[in-house]
């Protein structure tokens, strides 16, 4: 396979901004810089490779760069696409109209630490992980903790609206970032919180604007510092997984523990019988487990050992309830620990004859109501073994549910559907098919009261189109924001349908 | 034909565990060779799987510290009858 791009950018565009930036190897028209910047793990066309590589990117290190950077691109209508860690599972770092890529990974100070008020402030460049280093010796934590936590970035959390695996516990992306400061689509530099305080978590002054400013995929402006929360570090964690013959009584027993009521329940991760059969296939902790291990449900508990210690006996106590059967120590601590990264997973798959192929791995995820679980997981299933049927590139990896509501798990999951495709074999027809396949599985969450994306965002063809239906009568308002905050539709351009919001007006 | 020269260091015979899986360490599973003709797997020195093996354990050990300064035990083995023993941590 061959990497071609378009022709050079104009030279006179990274002459401005040079002088924007005033450091040149801070601005980056190379083809490895672009071509790295060009794609995520999600799934992409890489026979249209070039199609999506950027034109130039560029490393700001204060929000005034970044500014003159957006005001430059709206002088000239170039699109701008930010981009933190590159770790998202939809498109919205994909350059979808070249453009200049905003990379905030040089922003990646911590501004200040307040252990009186409990925040810390950082520059929106910085990986949770490298953060948690750092506060460790405060006896603090971030617990913004998703799958990518070890590779994943704050800016990217933020622009996603990110979910995270303690969430039940301690609070998603959302619940955690207490204010922010970003740069508008028009280049303003703005700060939004709750009121107008940095350090306030309830205020009911004006607007709450700071959740527009969160999971808009890079397409209302680039954050360049946020003051988030702190917790206490947690003492004592715990977590447990049992096995079942059915997967109802794993359904039963996850929602069962999910109502517990128990405060230091930070999350609860049901297993289908897909996916124990895709683990038992290829990963140590199942391979061996007796054919009756079908489904699994696994919990996490995490808080003072006052706390844990109580809670962990009612954990197991409702985890056999319904015939649960321990896993036991070993499987229970491996395999969370191991829920942190992975994106650590190295990626193959089967064909239908067994045969093993390097595969990109699809997570297609959902909110849904619980009462949905198990129907939706018989729609999507059916749907991919038609299209491995028909092509053969995919394989159905099984989904996960995880409690989805900060605080209050009870009602609604995380659903996920991990599909493995052979990318190299990815032409316009495979691709084409791949993309229907995504409409198709979002489709059915629609259909169930749930909405097509969790966490990882709506933004590129195959679920993009379905954001007007799923909006419903607020798409008129979201689009009028839109417009109104970027009028010339340069900032992630292409992305969620908002180019409907210029009608005719719109630049390619 | 391998480029290694493996020496000492071959691992030893594969054992067949299901049709899709075979083991040469204890608890260490691959995909059947058969399974791999199209991509087959790389020659890999018996040190080089437990360096993988060990960093894995190293990394979850990490991971463990990392979020909270205790692991709580319930000191249980699996009930299912495989899984290992209760974990040390």
């Amino acid at each position: 396979m061959s990497v071609a791009t378009r022709a050079p950018f104009d030279s006179e565009v990274v002459t401005e901004l040079r002088a924007i930036i005033g450091d040149d190897q801070r601005v980056l028209p190379n083809i490895s810089s672009r071509v790295n910047r060009t794609r995520v793990p999600a799934p992409f066309p890489v026979h249209r490779w070039a199609d999506f590589v950027p034109d130039v990117a560029v490393l700001p290190t204060t929000a005034e760069e970044v500014s003159e950077v957006v005001k430059l691109a709206n002088r000239l209508r170039i699109p701008v696409v930010p981009r933190a860690g590159g770790t998202g599972l939809a498109d919205g770092a994909v350059p979808l109209r070249g453009g200049i890529v905003v990379d905030v990974k040089l922003m990646n100070q911590i501004k200040e630490i307040d252990l009186t008020d409990r925040t810390v402030t950082v520059g929106t460049g910085i990986n949770m992980l490298k953060l948690n280093e750092e506060l460790k010796r405060y006896g603090v934590i971030y617990p913004d903790n998703p799958a990518s936590y070890p590779c994943s970035i704050v800016g990217g959390r933020i622009g996603t609206g990110g979910w995270s695996l303690l969430g039940a516990r301690y609070g998603h992306t959302r619940d955690l970032v207490m204010s922010m400061e970003l740069v508008l689509p028009t280049g303003e530099i703005i700060e939004v919180g709750d009121g107008g305080g940095r350090k306030l978590r309830k205020s009911s002054t004006g607007f709450m604007l700071k959740q527009l400013f969160m999971g808009h995929q890079g397409t209302l402006g680039i954050a360049t510092e946020a003051t988030l929360e702190l917790v206490p570090r947690p003492e004592c964690e715990f977590s447990a997984f049992f096995a079942f013959d059915d997967y109802m009584k794993a359904y039963g027993t996850a929602g069962a523990i999910a109502r517990s009521g128990l405060a230091t329940l930070a999350g609860v991760v049901l297993f289908d019988e897909w996916k124990v059969r895709y683990l038992r296939r290829d990963d140590e902790a199942y391979i061996e487990q007796p054919a009756d291990v079908v489904s699994v449900v696994a919990v996490a508990l995490y808080g003072t050992r006052a706390e844990v210690e109580p809670a962990s006996r009612r954990v197991m106590e409702l985890g056999r309830s319904e015939g649960g059967r321990y896993l036991g120590d070993e499987i229970s601590q491996g395999d969370w620990a191991s829920r942190h990264d992975r994106y650590a997973t190295p990626l193959h798959g089967r064909r239908r004859d067994g045969q093993v192929v390097p595969m990109c791995w699809h997570c297609e995820d959902a909110a849904l109501p619980y009462s949905a679980l198990p129907k939706v997981r018989e729609e999507w299933h059916a749907l991919v073994a038609r299209y491995i049927e028909r092509y053969d590139i995919f394989d159905d990896w099984g989904m996960f549910a995880y409690t989805n509501g900060a605080y209050k798990p009870w009602g609604d999951y995380l659903v996920e559907i991990d599909v493995g495709i052979w990318e190299q074999e990815l032409n316009d027809d495979n691709w084409a098919a791949w993309v229907n396949l995504k409409r198709e599985i979002a489709e059915v969450s629609l259909a169930h009261g749930g909405s097509i994306t969790a966490c990882h965002g709506a933004t590129r063809e195959g679920d993009a189109e379905l954001v007007p239906t799923e909006l419903g009568s607020a798409w008129q308002v979201v689009k009028a924001i839109k417009r109104t905050l970027d009028p010339n539709n340069i900032m992630n351009p292409g992305k969620q349908m908002l180019d409907e919001a210029y009608a005719e007006e719109v630049r390619t | 034909m391998s480029i290694w020269r493996l020496g000492e260091q071959q691992p030893p015979a594969p054992r067949k565990i299901t049709d899709d899986v075979v083991m040469r360490f204890e608890h260490v599973y691959e995909v059947e060779p058969g399974k791999m003709e199209r991509f087959p797997q790389q020659d890999i020195p018996a040190w080089d799987t437990m360096r993988i093996v060990d960093s894995r354990w190293e990394h979850l050990d990490w991971m463990h510290q990392h979020f909270a300064d205790e692991v709580l035990s319930t000191g249980l083995a699996s009930e299912t009858g495989f899984g290992g023993g209760p974990a040390e941590s």
